[in-house]
C-alpha cells in the first residue's frame, strides 16, 4: 500500500502539541498524514502557566508551544475551534462540529480533562459537558479564564480560590504577588492534604500566611452568592460568607472521555488504555494525557507524565505501521518497550519564595518504623518551623519512597533527582539537609608553609613569606622572587596582607 | 636543514600551550639553578605584557622551557625493528620508507588506505600544509584532527546561528569591563588562569554566574557576593538554558527590537522553550527554581542597562557544555539567550566559545578539518575548490571529497574499508580520543603508524616510525587565538640537530611522493601561499603579513587584502568595525593594564576586531535563532549503583599530559590520576580520602586514588585526562557523537565506583571486570629501547 496512513489526533493541548511534533519527521516523510482537531480557537499552549497568564505575570503569547500556519507548512492538517463530535470506529471516521467528517486509519485521543465544578448552590450542574458558569467565577484551565481573571488582579481585587489542591495554592501565591488579595478555602487542616504529611502542610499554611494569602482551612463551601448574576461571595457550611471579586475553581479535574464512552471504549476515571497506550484490540484507538487511565490507573493530571506518553506514542505509531499498511518497517519491526511504569508523581510548587516538593508516601512518622522492627521504611526529618524549613525523607533500603522539602530549595531540587532516579541517599541525610546551609563553605585552615598561596604559579606561603622576609615591598616583586601573583591575580589580596602585616612589624 | 645560528636574548613569542597564548619572552640558556635542563638547549621564560593575559603566566608557561632540553626528548627518527623494537635510524631511510608505505598500501588498497590526524596546537603553516599534504601528496580524503573533539561543538552552533564561527568575535579585554557575564561548562581557573583577570570586572558587579556540575576553582571566583553558583547534574545544560530562555521570554525581559531587526526564527525558539517553566527545569537539572529566576534575571537587567550603554553582558560556552551528543544544540541554546538579550554583534556585549588547544582557532580554519578547506571554506563547494585549486597550483580534480570525523577515523583504523596507514601530527589520540582502548587496538591493527612528535607519547609508544619535530621556541610561525588574533611564534633557541620541521617532512615526502603542488620549508612562504588559499573565505588571512605581525599590529580575522587599518570592509559577509570603534578597543586594552610593567602602547588594529557590528554572516544579514529540544542522553545515565563521569583538566597539566608530565614540578605537584568524590559517595562506596579506587563500565577501568571535596555532586565523579595507561580516563569515555558536529560526549560516560584492596597492584585487577584496555606491554615494550637510544 502507497497511500500514507492517516493519524487524526483528537485535542491540542500539550500533549497533542508534542506527539504532532515528534510525527513531523514522519510527516515530512510522507509517510503520515497527520489531521489535528482543536476545540480552541488557539493552537497549543502550555496550560500549565495559564495561572501565570491570568495574573499578569506572563503574556498569553508567551506561552505557545504550536503554530498553526508552521505546521500547516510542514504539512499536518489543523483544525481549530472544530470539536469532534462522535467516532464511529466501524466506519473509522470522525464527526466534526462543523459537519465535516475525517476518515481514519488510527486516532489518538488527547481530549484532556476539564475543571470539576463542585455541587454548590448558584452553579449549574454538569457533569458531562462544558461548563456553564456564573460571571466572576471561573475554573482557570484555559486562555478564557485567564482574560477573566487578570482584570481583577490588575485592579487590586479579591479572589476567592476554592480548593486547596497544588492549583489552588500556586494560584492564591501569584494572585497575591501581584499584589491582589487572595483567599484560599480548603477542607481539612492543611492544604495539599494529599502531597503533604501534617508538618509539612502546617508549615505551608504559615508561609501562606505570611505572603498574605487569606487561608480559611476546614472548610465545606455550600453556596455561591450572587449579585445580578455576578460572584459576591462564597458562603461555607457554618453560614459564614468570604466575599470577592472572583471565584476560582479548583476542586480538581475529570478526564474528558465522553466521546471515547460514546464510542464503546472501555473508561473508569479515563480512557482505560495498556502500557501500549491501546484503547482497542486492534491497534487503532490510543489515547495520552489527561484523558487517559494508563493500565487503569487514574491519570495523574500531571504535565511530564503526558508529555512522556507522546514521545513514546510517536515513536511507536512510525515504527509500527497500522494494520495493512507493511511499507514500513512492517512485521519485522523491532518490538518496542512498553511504557515504563511511571513513578507517582512528584509535587513541585510553582511559586516566588515559598519552596515546597514531594513525592511518594509522606505519611509515616520517624518513630512509627524504628529500627527494631516493623515496617522497612525508615524516616529521617528535620524541622525548623522558626526559619520556616521542614524536610522528610521515606526510604526503603535507603532509596527514596517519599519526602517533603519546605523553605529548603536545594535540598528539594536533589531529592527530586534522587527520587526520580531511585537512587540511594547519602547513609547521613543530614548531607542533603545541610545543602542549603549558607555557612557551609567553612574559613579555610590557617595556612603551614608548605601550603600552596599561589595556585597557579604553585608558590607557597612559605615561599611568598622568604620573598618578603627578604625584603620585597611589593605584589611585583613578590612575583618576580617567587612568581606568586603572577597568574589569575587572584591572591594579590593575600600577598598584599602579608606584606601589609610584614611592614606593620617593621 | 636546523641552521646553527645566533638565537638572540628576549624573542618575542607565546606561551606554547592553551588559547589564550599568553605572550612571553624567551632567551635561550637555562637559569642559573638548571631548571631549564641542559644548558645548551635550555631557555628562559619571562611573562610578557600583552591585553590577552596582562603579563601574567600560569604555572604550565613559566616551567614551559624545561621541555626544550628535556632528557627523554626524541633527537632521531626512530624506526621499529624486526624485533619490535624502536631504534635511531637515518631521515633519509625512515623517509624513504615511510614513502615506499604510501606508495605500497595505496596501490594495494587506493589512496584513502592512508589517513592524517593533526592537531589544534600546530600553527596555522603546519595546519595549512597538513591538509594539503593529505589531499595532493598522500591523495586521501581521511584527514580529521583533534580540534574535532574540542571546538567542532561550537563552531557548528557559530555557523548555524551567526553564519561563521569565531571563538569570541570581539576582543578578549572587552570582557574586563562587562557587568555580567554566564560562563557555562568552562573551569578557566585551571585551565587558562591569567583569562580570570579579564573576569573581575563582572565580579565587581556580582555578576559572574557560573554554570558547572563541580564547585570548581572558577564555580568559586562567584562567592561572597561576586555572583552565583548554578550547578546542574551532568548532562542538563540544555534544559537550564532553555529554562533561562523561558523566563527572559515569559517576563517579557527580551529585547524584542533587536529579536526583530536582526534575527530570525524568534517565534519558533519561544515555543520551543515555552514547556521549561523553572519548576520542571528543577526537576530535571537539580537546580532550584528560584536560582534559575534568579540568574535569569540578573542577566536580563544587566542586559537592559548595558543596551542603554552600561557595562556589556557576554554568554561563554566551553567543552563541559559542548562535548556532549547534544553539544551543538546545547550552544545553540546558549547563543539563542545571548541573541534573547540582544548581544551578539552590539557594544552591549555577546556570545563566544573558549577554544582550547593553542591554535584551536587556527587550526580549525585552514584544512585539517575532514569536510573543509582553507579560509574555512567547505570541500565540497564547486567555488570553494576552484579558488583552492588554483591557490595551490593543481587540477581541481586533485582535490578528494570529504573524509570522516575524527572519532569515526580513529574508531576505523585497520578495520575493512577503513585507513592501514595513519600519519599522527601534534596529537596524543591513545591517550585523548574518546573510549581510548578502541582507539589503541586502532593503533595496534595498522600495517604502519607514521608519528611526529618531540616525545615518545603512548601514541608514539605504538609507531612503526617516530619523527622528531621542533618544539614551539624553536620554530616559526603564526598562531589565531580564542579571539581570532593572529599572533607571531618566533624561533628563540636552535633545535637539537637531529629534529626537524614538520614542514621540512612533508617537503621531503612530497618530493618522494611526486606530490603536485607546493610544499616550501620556510613558514613565511607557506603563509604567503595560505593567505591566498584564504582569499574572500570566512577566514580570510590575505591582508595579514608577517611584517604587519612583527611591527606588533593587532591583526584579526577576517583580514582582506584591502583591509587598511582605519578603512572599512567587508569579508565573507561580517563587517568589520569602524575606525572608533578601534581606538575604543585600544582604550579597553589599555585600561587591562593588571600586573607587572605598564602596558605596551596600543597597537594598530586590522582586520575586524568585533565580528557582526552591522550584520551577521548569513545572506541576509541577520542571525539565526534555532529551536533546539532536549532529547534523551546517548547513555542511560544515573542508574541505580553508577555515577557520572566528569572529565576536565588540571592546572598543572595540558591535554594527555605528554608534555606536562615530563616537566618536573608540573608532575610533582599532580603526579598521579586523583579521582574527585564528594565525602557522602565515598562513605556509600566505602572509600576514604586518600584511598585507591577503580572505576568501571563496559569499555574500559581505571585506577585513581580518591580525593574528597565537599564541591563535588553525589552523583558525579571527576577524572582529569591527563594520565595514560590504567589512568587514563578516556577508556571509560563515550565515542557517541552529536549528530550534527560530531562531537563525542565525552562528558556523558556512566561509571561503576568500587574501593581497591589496598596493595594491590592494577594489573592484579579482578578477572571478572568488564574487558578493559589495561594494556601497557606495548608502550613498555617501546619505553625501554628508547632509553638505550636517548642514551
Amino acid at each position: 500500500m502507497s497511500a500514507p496512513e492517516r493519524i487524526v489526533v483528537l485535542g491540542f493541548g500539550p500533549v497533542a502539541a508534542r506527539l504532532v511534533e515528534d510525527l513531523l519527521p514522519a510527516v515530512r516523510a510522507g509517510r503520515v498524514l497527520v489531521t489535528v482537531v482543536g476545540a480552541e480557537v488557539h493552537a497549543a499552549y502550555n496550560r500549565v502557566l495559564v495561572a501565570d497568564v491570568g495574573t499578569g505575570r506572563t503574556a498569553p503569547e508567551a506561552v505557545a508551544l504550536s503554530d498553526a500556519e508552521d505546521l500547516a507548512a510542514e504539512g499536518v492538517e489543523v483544525r481549530l475551534g472544530t470539536a469532534a463530535r462522535r467516532v464511529d470506529r466501524a466506519r473509522r471516521t470522525v464527526l466534526l462540529s462543523d459537519g465535516g467528517v475525517l476518515p481514519y486509519d488510527r486516532i489518538v485521543f488527547a481530549t484532556g480533562a476539564r475543571a470539576v465544578v463542585p455541587v454548590l448552590r448558584g452553579l449549574d450542574f454538569a457533569p458531562h459537558g462544558e461548563p456553564r458558569l456564573p460571571e466572576g467565577v471561573v475554573a482557570l484551565r484555559d486562555l478564557d479564564d485567564a482574560a477573566a481573571l487578570l482584570p481583577v488582579v490588575r485592579s487590586g481585587g479579591r479572589v476567592v480560590v476554592l480548593g486547596g489542591g497544588i492549583l489552588g495554592v500556586e494560584a492564591a501565591l501569584a494572585i497575591r504577588e501581584q499584589g491582589a488579595r487572595a483567599a484560599l478555602v480548603h477542607h481539612g487542616d492543611i492544604p495539599l492534604a494529599r502531597a503533604l504529611d501534617h508538618d509539612g502542610g502546617r508549615l505551608l499554611s504559615a508561609a501562606l500566611a505570611a505572603a498574605g494569602v487569606d487561608v480559611v482551612p476546614q472548610a465545606r463551601a455550600v453556596a455561591v452568592r450572587l449579585e445580578e448574576g455576578r460572584f459576591t461571595g462564597l458562603e461555607l457550611g457554618d453560614g459564614t460568607v468570604v466575599p470577592g471579586d472572583l471565584l476560582v475553581l479548583s476542586v480538581g479535574v475529570r478526564a474528558r472521555a465522553e466521546l471515547a464512552e460514546g464510542c464503546g471504549l472501555t473508561v473508569d476515571r479515563g480512557i482505560v488504555v495498556d502500557r501500549f497506550l491501546r484503547a482497542d484490540t486492534e491497534d487503532r484507538v490510543f489515547a495520552v494525557g489527561d484523558c487517559a487511565a494508563v493500565a487503569g490507573r487514574p491519570p495523574s493530571g500531571l504535565i511530564g507524565p503526558g508529555w512522556t506518553q507522546a514521545a513514546w506514542l510517536a515513536k511507536y505509531l512510525v515504527e509500527h505501521p497500522a494494520p495493512g499498511f507493511l511499507d514500513g518497517p512492517g512485521p519485522a519491526a523491532p518490538a518496542v518497550d512498553p511504557l515504563a511504569e511511571e513513578r507517582p508523581g512528584i509535587i513541585l510548587l510553582k511559586a516566588r519564595g515559598v519552596d515546597v516538593a514531594a513525592g511518594g508516601d509522606v505519611s509515616p512518622g520517624p518513630w512509627d518504623s524504628a529500627p527494631w522492627g516493623g515496617s522497612p521504611q525508615r524516616v529521617a526529618v528535620w524541622a525548623d518551623p522558626q526559619q520556616g524549613r521542614y524536610c522528610k525523607m521515606v526510604t526503603v533500603d535507603g532509596v527514596l519512597t517519599g519526602f517533603v522539602a519546605v523553605g529548603m530549595p536545594r535540598t528539594a531540587a536533589e531529592l527530586v533527582l534522587l527520587y526520580e532516579r531511585g537512587a540511594e541517599l547519602p547513609a547521613d541525610r543530614s548531607t542533603l539537609f545541610r545543602l542549603d546551609d549558607a555557612a557551609l563553605s567553612l574559613p579555610p585552615a590557617p595556612a603551614g608553609p608548605d601550603d600552596v598561596l599561589c595556585r597557579c604559579s604553585g608558590a607557597t606561603h612559605g615561599q611568598v613569606g622568604h620573598a618578603v622576609g627578604e625584603g620585597c615591598t611589593t605584589v611585583e616583586q613578590v612575583g618576580a622572587s617567587c612568581r606568586a601573583g603572577t597568574g589569575c591575580g587572584g591572591c594579590r589580596d593575600r600577598i598584599e596582607a602579608l606584606l601589609a602585616s610584614a611592614a606593620s612589624t617593621v | 636543514m636546523p641552521q646553527a645560528g645566533s638565537t638572540p636574548a628576549n624573542t618575542p613569542t607565546h606561551c606554547p600551550y592553551c588559547a589564550l597564548q599568553c605572550a612571553m619572552s624567551v632567551s635561550p640558556g637555562g637559569p642559573a639553578d638548571g631548571t631549564a635542563g641542559s644548558a645548551d638547549r635550555g631557555a628562559d621564560v619571562q611573562p610578557r605584557q600583552f591585553p590577552a593575559n596582562g603579563g601574567a603566566l600560569c604555572r604550565k608557561g613559566w616551567s614551559s622551557a624545561q621541555l626544550l632540553g628535556a632528557a627523554d626528548r626524541i633527537v632521531e627518527p626512530l624506526l621499529r625493528g624486526p624485533d619490535g623494537v624502536l631504534r635511531p635510524a637515518a631521515w633519509d631511510e625512515v623517509l624513504d620508507l615511510v614513502a615506499a608505505k604510501v606508495r605500497t598500501l595505496r596501490a594495494a588498497y587506493g589512496p584513502d588506505a592512508v589517513a592524517v590526524f593533526g592537531a589544534g596546537g600546530l600553527t596555522n603553516e603546519k595546519a595549512y600544509q597538513l591538509g594539503k599534504f593529505a589531499r595532493l601528496a598522500l591523495g586521501t580524503r581521511l584527514i580529521d584532527y583533534n580540534g574535532r573533539f574540542c571546538m567542532s561543538s561550537a563552531a557548528a552552533a557559530g555557523n548555524r546561528s551567526f553564519g561563521l564561527d569565531r571563538g569570541l568575535p570581539f576582543p578578549l579585554a572587552d570582557l574586563g569591563g562587562a557587568g555580567a557575564i554566564l560562563l557555562l561548562g568552562s573551569n578557566v581557573a585551571e585551565t587558562m588562569p591569567p583569562f580570570v583577570r579579564h573576569l573581575q570586572g563582572a565580579r565587581d558587579a556580582g555578576g559572574l554566574m557560573v554554570v558547572d556540575p563541580r564547585r570548581s576553582a572558577t564555580a568559586r571566583l562567584s562567592d561572597d557576593g561576586a555572583g552565583l553558583h548554578l550547578q546542574p547534574t551532568p548532562g542538563t545544560d540544555l534544559p537550564l538554558l532553555l529554562s533561562l530562555a523561558h523566563i527572559v521570554l515569559a517576563e517579557g525581559l527580551a529585547d524584542e527590537d533587536y529579536l526583530a531587526s536582526r534575527t530570525v526564527g524568534r517565534d519558533a525558539v519561544a515555543r520551543s522553550v515555552a514547556p521549561w517553566w523553572p519548576e520542571r527545569a528543577q526537576a530535571t537539572t537539580g537546580v532550584p527554581a528560584d536560582l534559575l529566576r534568579t540568574a535569569a534575571r540578573r542577566l536580563a537587567e544587566a542586559a537592559r542597562a548595558a543596551r542603554a550603554g552600561g557595562a556589556p553582558v557576554y554568554v561563554l560556552t566551553g567543552r563541559g557544555v559542548e562535548q556532549h551528543v547534544n553539544g551543538t544544540d546545547t550552544t545553540t541554546a546558549a547563543i539563542n539567550l545571548a541573541l534573547l538579550l540582544g548581544l551578539p554583534g552590539t557594544r552591549a556585549g555577546g556570545f563566544g566559545t573558549l577554544t582550547g588547544q593553542g591554535n584551536g582557532q587556527g587550526g580549525r580554519e585552514h584544512g585539517q578539518k575532514s569536510d573543509q578547506l582553507p579560509g574555512y571554506r567547505k570541500i565540497t563547494d564547486p567555488a570553494h575548490r576552484a579558488h583552492v585549486a588554483a591557490a595551490w597550483g593543481v587540477d581541481e580534480s586533485l582535490i578528494p571529497g570529504p573524509g570522516v570525523p575524527a572519532a569515526e577515523l580513529l574508531h576505523s583504523l585497520g578495520l575493512p574499508g577503513g585507513p592501514r596507514m595513519l600519519f599522527v601530527h601534534g596529537s596524543n589520540v591513545a591517550v585523548s580520543a574518546p573510549d581510548a582502548g578502541r582507539v589503541m587496538e586502532g593503533l595496534r591493527r595498522l600495517d604502519f603508524l607514521v608519528v611526529a612528535d618531540f616525545f615518545l607519547s603512548e601514541t608514539a609508544a605504538e609507531a612503526d616510525v617516530v619523527l622528531p619535530v621542533l618544539q614551539w621556541a624553536e620554530e616559526e610561525g603564526t598562531m589565531t587565538n580564542l579571539e581570532g588574533r593572529i599572533l607571531r611564534r618566533r624561533r628563540a633557541v636552535t633545535p637539537p640537530s637531529g629534529a626537524r620541521s614538520e614542514l621540512w617532512i612533508m617537503a621531503e615526502l612530497a618530493r618522494r611522493l611526486d606530490s603536485p603542488g607546493r610544499f616550501p620549508t620556510d613558514a613565511r612562504e607557506v603563509f604567503e601561499e595560505l593567505r591566498e588559499a584564504s582569499r574572500g573565505g570566512l577566514a580570510d588571512y590575505s591582508g595579514i603579513d608577517y611584517a604587519a605581525l612583527d611591527a606588533g599590529e593587532a591583526v584579526y580575522w577576517p583580514c582582506p587584502a584591502d583591509a587598511s587599518p582605519a578603512g572599512g570592509t567587508r569579508a565573507g559577509g561580517a563587517a568589520r568595525d569602524s575606525a572608533e570603534e578601534d581606538s575604543a578597543e585600544k582604550d579597553s586594552a589599555e585600561k587591562d593594564g593588571l600586573a607587572g610593567s605598564a602596558p605596551a602602547p596600543g597597537p594598530t588594529l586590522r582586520g575586524t576586531p568585533r565580528l557582526f557590528m552591522d550584520r551577521f554572516a548569513h545572506p541576509d544579514g541577520k542571525a539565526r535563532m534555532v529551536a533546539v529540544r532536549f532529547g534523551a542522553p546517548a547513555e542511560q545515565l544515573n542508574l541505580p549503583g553508577t555515577l557520572t563521569l566528569l572529565t576536565g583538566r588540571l592546572l598543572e597539566h595540558y591535554q594527555s599530559g605528554a608534555q606536562t608530565r615530563r616537566v618536573p614540578e608540573l608532575n610533582a605537584a599532580q603526579p598521579e590520576l586523583r579521582a574527585e568524590l564528594h565525602p557522602a559517595t565515598a562513605v556509600a562506596h566505602g572509600v576514604a580520602d586518600g584511598d585507591m579506587v577503580l572505576l568501571s563500565n563496559g569499555r574500559g577501568r581505571v585506577v585513581a586514588r580518591a580525593t574528597l571535596d565537599s564541591g563535588m555532586r553525589t552523583d558525579c565523579v571527576f577524572l582529569p585526562f591527563h594520565f595514560p595507561g590504567d589512568a587514563s580516563a578516556n577508556l571509560l569515555t563515550s565515542p557517541a557523537t552529536d549528530p550534527v558536529s560530531s562531537m563525542p560526549g565525552f562528558k556523558n560516560a556512566s561509571v561503576s565506583l568500587s574501593a581497591l584492596p589496598a596493595g594491590l597492584p592494577a594489573d592484579a585487577l579482578p578477572a571478572d571486570l568488564p574487558p578493559g584496555a589495561v594494556r601497557r606491554r606495548g608502550a613498555e615494550a617501546a619505553a625501554r629501547p628508547l632509553a638505550e637510544a636517548a642514551r
